[in-house]
């Protein structure tokens, strides 16, 4: 599903200037159709993310750049272990 | 519902800024997407997050004082998690980030160890069950026999049929399955048995029934006459005055079962001759019964 970058807008509730800093330090990779920017359900739900991580929790610029990258790696190490593991699931 | 001042852990007086201070505290613990896989931190997000939205809200917060909403508020459960598309298996996405774990010099040995396991754990599987179905002789089906398989494979299985077996009951032949792929035991061949009709017998549970036709002079007179039951003919004794319907018994010549067998019910059929009787004509044609009114019960 593939969600246009006005929808993105609408649905996290995000302003334009926002979303091209969060996309400039790179804590969303959208992808590409077009040159238009593709957006899609993993994208939604880490705009929200970051959004609770700067607004709930406080957590400044430095700090979310550094919790994503560890977050991946934790998603990323729990996905091999799962496929490693199926049975375990 | 609990309160949300207790989730919170805030006392009543306690200041907006006490209340963002301790909700910030509590969701850096408590936030699915920083416990994936712990469902326990999810729900108590869920609570802390009903409470916030209440207790945050300085207008909601009055109406909750004053009972005037409960401490559900007004719930928006939040569908999805960033962790629940990060970590899916199978997933493939931009944010896939192996790091944490590639430059692992115990990594193969770790997923090594793993994968031996489970393939110690096959090896040592039985073999998987091999069902067949095997139809039996009615006659065959109440005194037991002993029946050759035939295979899919070419091979031969004998199946010793039990006397008395049911309809649709299936036989275990232990060890008689396919083997297992490993060095464990073979799976066990399930025989599920289908009992062939017969001419002239039906089997109602552990009875035997059966039509016997007679003579018109056997029922009116009463005979002697040889009745074929599961295990050889037996002599009946017809009484004097039977007729079509009457029920004799043969006492343990139906099914076999624990401690005796059912019986073998006769339902006697007198069949009128059908061939030219010229003798049977004429004394039909000066015969006056005396008490014969076969549909008296018909009669308005």
């Amino acid at each position: 599903m593939i969600i246009s970058k006005l929808e993105f807008l609408s649905r996290t509730q995000l302003d334009q200037e926002t979303l091209e800093i969060w996309i400039g330090e790179q804590w969303l990779v959208p992808g590409e159709t077009a040159g238009e920017p593709a957006f899609s359900e993993i994208d939604l739900a880490r705009a929200k993310l970051i959004r609770d991580l700067k607004h709930d929790m406080g957590v400044n610029n430095e700090g979310i750049g550094i919790i994503l990258d560890l977050l991946d790696q934790v998603h990323s190490l729990r996905q091999a272990l799962a496929e490693t593991l199926p049975s375990k699931r | 519902m609990k309160d949300p001042y207790d989730i919170l852990g805030v006392a009543r007086s306690a200041s907006s800024a006490d209340i963002q201070k301790a909700y910030r505290r509590l969701a850096k613990k408590l936030h699915p997407d920083l416990n994936p896989g712990n469902k326990q931190a999810e729900e108590r997000f869920k609570e802390l997050s009903i409470a916030n939205d209440i207790l945050s809200d300085a207008d909601k917060r009055k109406k909750f004082d004053s009972g005037e909403i409960d401490a559900l508020g007004a719930e928006k459960p939040r569908q999805q998690y960033y962790k629940d598309y990060a970590a899916q298996a199978g997933a493939d996405h931009q944010y896939q980030n192996p790091s944490g774990f590639a430059d692992f010099a115990g990594a193969d040995d770790i997923f090594a160890e793993l994968f031996r396991r489970q393939a110690e754990q096959s090896r040592r599987a039985r073999g998987p069950d091999a069902h067949y179905r095997l139809s039996v002789e009615f006659l065959d089906a109440i005194t037991g026999a002993t029946r050759r398989l035939t295979l899919p494979d070419g091979g031969t299985l004998d199946v010793t049929i039990p006397p008395g077996i049911q309809e649709g009951q299936i036989l275990r032949l232990r060890g008689k399955g396919a083997p297992s792929r490993g060095e464990g035991e073979a799976g066990d061949a399930l025989v599920e048995i289908s009992i062939l009709l017969h001419r002239f017998f039906t089997r109602v549970g552990d009875d035997i029934h059966l039509e016997l036709p007679v003579t018109l002079g056997e029922a009116f007179l009463g005979a002697n006459i040889k009745v074929p039951t599961p295990t050889g003919p037996v002599m009946l004794k017809v009484p004097k005055g039977s007729n079509t319907g009457s029920v004799l018994r043969l006492k343990g010549k139906g099914v076999p079962r624990r401690g005796g067998a059912g019986d073998e019910l006769v339902r006697l059929k007198v069949v009128l001759p059908t061939g030219p009787e010229p003798e049977l004509e004429t004394f039909l044609s000066k015969w006056a019964p005396r008490n014969y009114e076969p549909r008296k019960d018909m009669q308005p």
